[in-house]
């Protein structure tokens, strides 16, 4: 062995606390040959870690996480056996492995979660929270699932007291409550019951808000104030109370029955509250395609519109603070919340990483390219904050790692880019190739959630549950 | 008298010698005969027909000459002539042989004198060298002889007579009918006009020029020194030879010790020194590349061409590599010897011992050396320009972003072939329409969210256009299927738009009854049929949201929309007098603007800003000004079958799409010409749009793809639009050899969807 390769001298570091060597044990003579496996067995050994269970482990070379054996990289980099070689080890992913599909009825516009883990799960705080799925599909209906795949739930038709038209965007308030809003115009608010096994549950619309003059693109909830943004084509913001006391009533001329057609008589027959808004902020030249709360402070959201903007905006004065103009429409975005950035997907088939504090002296942190659509959602990993997943046109859910970055050619814009760590195809076109304009396969909306998963639902009339834990070192 | 004007000319002359020589005539006749023998025939006819002139001419004349006659006879009678035949050549041959030519006349002294036969010079005589005769009066002036009849004497002592001057008759005649060598001039020795020959004209010519005066002329003969170098045998001077002829000269002593002392010091060789002949009689030969050592470039400097070293494949065992195969050796034997990328086939020997005799020796030598000689000496500058440059500086399509690249939607549920699409005014849906009889609208992420079959579905009527009402407060769709223009109010907008669209639509039904009454009245009780019916539509289709009709007279191809949603025009082209029609919608009044057009009407649009009106026909396109009623301007694409066209949002650019393969961009400020012509396409072009915000535009061909344009127009007049293909957007399929249908501009972003024939919608982003 040693006739046939050189040895490299490797410094091992590592920002896993529970996996840190010991100081006298991080330098180490390797074979030059070796590979990331070969590496990652060195680390689980007795003499190394001592791990009890092995840990596969990821390394990362001066950023750039390693593929080749450490001989190919270092003359790939065009480095000297001689240098010693820092590598950085971290846990190592595991492709996020199918898991589950629920078939819909129609195209399915909007998922979210509900778990111990997630947004709405957190706030109920110690309070066993059952693991549910609610999705918004495009024939109206709001349907929520349990993890076997079995609808416990679904929510009343257009005929009934629920939406007339399709549902754009469905989010948890509570464990009990959800939202839920689409081309007619209006958020429901329901009230999700549930039997005591956890096989069947009603879902209540406990209120409507009216004040939008067009088609509802997303909106986002914040639990704990109880407050609701959507993001409209009519180029405004809303705000909005999630609970009937406090919001106010809603403007005589937004309502239904103030044009005498037919369609509003029927959708009118219902006998649910309707509100207004808290506020209605008109922002943007066009479509408003994403509003969402600051992370941790809910007094600050983030628009994204169709006119190339993201906004800041405060929600106590309700009023504009900054604005960032990319080049391209905006489809989505999402608050990656330790980085403090926006993560926008564009039409422009890319996600752009904007960093919205006065201070920031760039912009566009990064982009992410990869998709070959539109981009149409995006979602942060709940369990770290560099990684993100995207769903877009192209059929396609693809999980990023902004830590993997490379400096963009000049024809692709500068700045950092980053490329796709995992590629999640719809599960019936596995093996197949990209159907062109990701014709029938679209993914319309993504979330990841520790206890779930990448859940994505779209033009195929499924919901998709991934694997989404461990997918990228710590 | 009517004598020949050549007559007369001679007259003057036979009058001379008639006056000349009055008792000589017959001598000199004779004369003249004898030395005349080969025209001595001619002479008699002449001298025939000159006889009756002179009779006529003057009695005197006649009688002389009857003298004459018989001072002849008896001439020869004295000389004793034995026959009177002396008009005969022959005989006078021989009378010259036998008799001398003179008379022994006794002189004053009684000796003997020859007295020669007078020589006549008269007309007919062919004595050339005989003169007239002489005036010997000397160097006196001729006006001393003015108050006599005579001017002077001749060599034998009588008088010459005055010429009769001409009457004024004959001065005339002279002065009209120029002679032959006429001067104009009158000889003052002769008193008649001086005529020149031709010769002496060329001789006075040449004379005035400065030039030798004849050919035999030598200017400058030989000098022939007479008093120099021929030694006389006969000396002029008989001086003995002077002293200093035999005394050394002082002067060339003195001069030759100065050159004796320059050579003994050397100043002068006196002889030349030994030159080493022998080399310069050799062949020289030029080493041009000799001493040859490393310079910077230069133009006057070229290195010698280099012999490239052998390569590998030249060795006798080249490795196997570089052996040709069979088939290169085949190709490099086909190939001319010039065109040979090398002279020599790689072969392989097993040592070196069987390497043959390189056949090519001597040619490669001389080649090499033809090479060497030929090489130029001086670097030519040639004109190097990269004809690339020549073309016009276009910008990189990567520059003139954003433009759609890629398909990104795909849009299916029509059953049959996409006649046509439309965005909505705010971008937000889609609508087309269909072979399939329906109407649908569409999100843009590909989701079908209305639609209505307009006729019955058994037979359905294509639905040829679908255009949106140019507004966003209202939400109307205007669907052309068949005869019928249908007006659309999709229910998938918010109740107060569409609260708003069904006001706008039924407010013209209060008018619609008076102006079709209006319309009937007006031609003088003959029931006219107003253009268009506006009714509504069957109770099922007011429930999709299928709000009203028209119906014109023939199928309806082209639906376009006035700026402000008032008015809009339909084109049919088999419409005949109807085809065009303006609908104005708040009236449910239907106008047919133009009572005659010239051609098939193709298509109709409005002008974007001013109150213009563009009616295309199958040829040409006609700006009309709707307020003051006339035509402005004729525009000739020059295509022979226009199958759409659209205006520039700014007013003054159109683009003309045609089934001829070709797309026109015209300035309409410029020509009526159009100002790019562009052929990209291999089959028809069934659309052309124009992007409302953005410099980009597009067309739609039946080969199944779009092109992209960026089209920036300035608002600098000195600058021309330009027009930059940027891309080819292929993915709809040919079906029946239709490919794309329509296409239509998202109104903000660089999207755009197109319409096929193969049942798809595509959005392109």
């Amino acid at each position: 062995m040693d006739a046939s390769s050189a040895q490299v001298k490797v410094v091992f570091t590592t920002n896993e606390e529970d996996l840190v060597l010991p100081e006298s044990r991080r330098q180490l003579l390797v074979p030059a040959d070796i590979k990331r496996y070969g590496l990652s067995r060195i680390l689980n050994s007795e003499s190394m870690l001592d791990t009890s269970s092995p840990v596969p482990l990821d390394f990362l070379a001066n950023g750039t996480f390693l593929k080749t054996s450490i001989e190919e990289y270092l003359k790939s980099n065009g480095l000297s056996q001689e240098t010693t070689l820092t590598l950085q080890y971290v846990r190592s992913l595991l492709p996020p492995v199918y898991e589950a599909s629920f078939e819909h009825d129609d195209w399915v516009s909007g998922v979210d979660v509900l778990s111990s883990t997630s947004a709405a799960g957190l706030l109920a705080g110690d309070v066993a929270v059952n693991e549910r799925v609610a999705s918004a599909s495009y024939d109206g209906l709001v349907r929520i699932w349990n993890p076997s795949g079995k609808a416990i739930a679904v929510s009343a038709g257009g005929k009934g007291e629920g939406h007339t038209q399709r549902i754009n965007a469905v989010r948890w308030l509570s464990p009990t409550q959800l939202a839920s809003a689409g081309l007619d115009r209006k958020v429901m608010v329901w009230d999700y019951k549930e039997a005591n096994d956890g096989f069947s549950g009603s879902l209540k619309p406990n209120m409507e808000l009216w004040g939008h003059e067009k088609n509802i693109n997303s909106i986002d909830v914040n639990g704990s104030t109880r407050r609701i943004l959507t993001a409209s084509s009519d180029g405004r913001v809303g705000l909005w109370s999630a609970s009937k006391r406090t919001a106010p009533q809603a403007d005589p001329e937004t309502l239904p029955s103030a044009h005498n057609t037919k369609r509003a008589k029927l959708s009118n027959a219902g006998s649910t509250a309707q509100r207004g808004p808290l506020a209605m902020i008109p922002l943007h030249d066009e479509s408003v395609t994403a509003a969402i709360f600051h992370p941790k402070d809910s007094t600050v959201a983030y628009s994204a519109s169709l006119d190339h903007t993201v906004k800041t905006i405060d929600l106590t004065t309700q009023q504009e603070v900054s604005r960032l103009t990319t080049m391209h429409p905006i489809l989505c975005a999402t608050a990656l919340p330790g980085a403090n950035l926006v993560a926008a997907g564009s039409s422009a088939r890319h996600i752009t990483l904007l960093d919205p504090r006065e201070s920031a002296a760039a912009t566009a942190a990064m982009t992410l390219r990869g998709h070959v659509n539109m981009v149409v959602s995006v979602a942060a990993c709940p369990e770290n904050d560099y990684s993100l997943v995207s769903g877009s046109h192209d059929s396609t859910c693809r999980v990023w790692d902004l830590r993997s970055t490379r400096t963009a050619s000049s024809d692709e814009g500068n700045g950092n880019v980053s490329e796709p760590v995992y590629t999640i195809g719809r599960e019936w076109l596995k093996g197949k190739k990209l159907p062109p304009a990701g014709d029938g396969a679209k993914v319309l909306s993504v979330v990841w959630d520790k206890t779930w998963g990448i859940v994505s639902g779209g033009e195929d009339k499924k919901v998709q549950i991934n694997r989404g834990t461990g997918l990228l070192a710590l | 008298m009517g004598p020949s004007i050549p007559s007369r000319k001679r007259k003057e002359i036979v009058e001379e010698v008639v006056e000349s020589d009055d008792e000589f005539g017959g001598a000199e006749l004779e004369g003249i005969l004898s030395q005349s023998e080969d025209e001595s025939g001619v002479e008699e006819s002449d001298s025939e027909g000159e006889e009756p002139e002179l009779d006529e001419d003057e009695d005197e004349d006649e009688d002389e000459d009857e003298d004459e006659d018989e001072d002849v006879r008896s001439d020869g009678e004295e000389d004793g002539k034995p026959n009177g035949e002396r008009k005969n050549g022959a005989n006078d041959e021989e009378v010259d042989d036998d008799k001398p030519n003179y008379r022994i006349v006794k002189d004053a002294n009684g000796g003997e004198r020859y007295e020669y036969e007078e020589i006549d010079p008269v007309y007919d005589s062919d004595d050339t060298d005989a003169q007239g005769p002489v005036n010997t009066i000397g160097n006196i002036p001729l006006s001393f002889y003015d108050s006599y009849p005579h001017i002077g004497y001749d060599i034998n002592g009588k008088k010459i007579m005055r010429p009769a001057t001409g009457e004024a008759l004959d001065a005339l005649l002279d002065s009209i009918e120029l002679p032959k060598g006429w001067t104009g001039l009158t000889d003052p020795e002769t008193g008649k006009p001086l005529n020149l020959s031709q010769e002496e004209l060329e001789l006075l010519k040449k004379l005035q020029m400065n030039e030798v005066p004849s050919d035999d002329y030598d200017p400058y003969p030989d000098l022939i020194p007479y008093f120099t170098s021929i030694e006389e045998k006969m000396p002029l001077s008989a001086a003995p030879e002077p002293k200093r002829r035999f005394v050394p000269s002082k002067h060339e002593a003195k001069r030759i010790a100065k050159l004796v002392r320059a050579i003994k010091d050397g100043k002068i060789l006196p002889y030349r020194p030994p030159q080493p002949e022998e080399t310069e009689e050799e062949e020289k030969y030029y080493d041009i590349w000799a001493n040859e050592e490393p310079q910077d470039r230069h133009i006057m400097n070229i290195p010698a061409p280099k012999l490239a070293p052998p390569g590998y494949d030249l060795s006798y065992n080249p490795p196997p590599e570089y052996l040709p195969t069979a088939e290169e050796k085949d190709a490099w034997e086909k190939l001319d010897p010039e065109e040979r990328e090398k002279e020599y086939l790689p072969s392989q020997f097993d040592a070196l011992r069987k390497v043959p005799a390189y056949g090519e020796f001597v040619k490669e030598r001389f080649e090499r050396c033809l090479d060497l000689y030929l090489a130029p000496r001086v670097r030519k500058n040639r004109l190097n320009i990269d004809p690339n440059s020549l073309l016009p500086k276009l910008p990189r399509p990567e520059e003139l972003r954003p433009f759609p690249t890629v398909c990104q939607t795909i849009f299916r549920g029509h059953t049959s072939r996409v006649r046509t699409v439309a965005f909505s005014p705010d971008g937000e849906w889609i609508a087309s329409g269909s072979d399939d009889g329906t109407v649908r609208v569409w999100a843009l992420n590909g989701h079908q969210e209305w639609s209505a079959q307009l006729s019955s579905a058994d037979e359905p009527e294509p639905v040829n256009m679908v255009r949106w009402r140019p507004s966003k407060d209202t939400f109307i769709l205007a669907a052309a299927a068949g005869e019928d223009l249908f007006f659309i109010a999709p229910p998938i907008v918010s109740d107060a738009t569409e609260q708003a669209s069904r006001d706008i639509l039924d407010a013209g039904f209060g008018y619609a009854t008076n102006g079709a009454s209006s319309a009937a009245t007006t031609a003088d009780g003959v029931k006219k049929e107003p253009p268009a019916k506006w009714s509504r539509p069957s109770s099922s289709l007011v429930a999709k949201g299928v709000l009203l009709k028209a119906t014109v007279r023939s199928t309806i191809k082209t639906i376009n929309w006035h700026r402000r949603g008032d008015f809009l025009c339909t084109v049919s082209p088999t419409g005949q007098r109807s085809s065009v029609v303006i609908h104005t919608l708040s009236k449910h009044l239907s106008q047919v603007p133009f009572r005659k057009l010239p051609g098939l009407a193709q298509t109709a649009q409005f002008h974007p800003t001013r109150p213009y009106f563009f009616v295309a026909t199958q040829r040409m396109i006609r700006c009309y000004d709707l307020q003051r009623q006339e035509l402005l301007k004729v525009i000739q694409p020059g295509a022979r079958w226009i199958s759409s066209m659209d205006v520039h949002p700014g007013g003054d650019n159109l683009i003309v799409g045609s089934y001829d393969r070709r797309l026109l961009w015209h300035d309409l400020d410029l020509s009526n010409r159009p100002y790019k012509t562009m052929r990209f396409h291999p089959e028809a072009i069934r659309a052309v749009k124009f992007h409302r915000g953005l410099p980009l535009f597009a067309d739609a061909s039946d080969d199944g793809s779009l092109q992209i344009f960026h089209g920036k127009v300035v608002s600098d007049l000195m600058e021309n639009a330009t027009i930059v293909p940027v891309k080819m957007l292929r993915g709809h399929k040919v079906e029946k050899k239709l490919g794309v249908m329509d296409v239509d501009w998202h109104p903000k972003h660089p999207w755009i969807v197109s319409a096929g024939a193969d049942m798809t919608l595509r959005l392109w982003a």
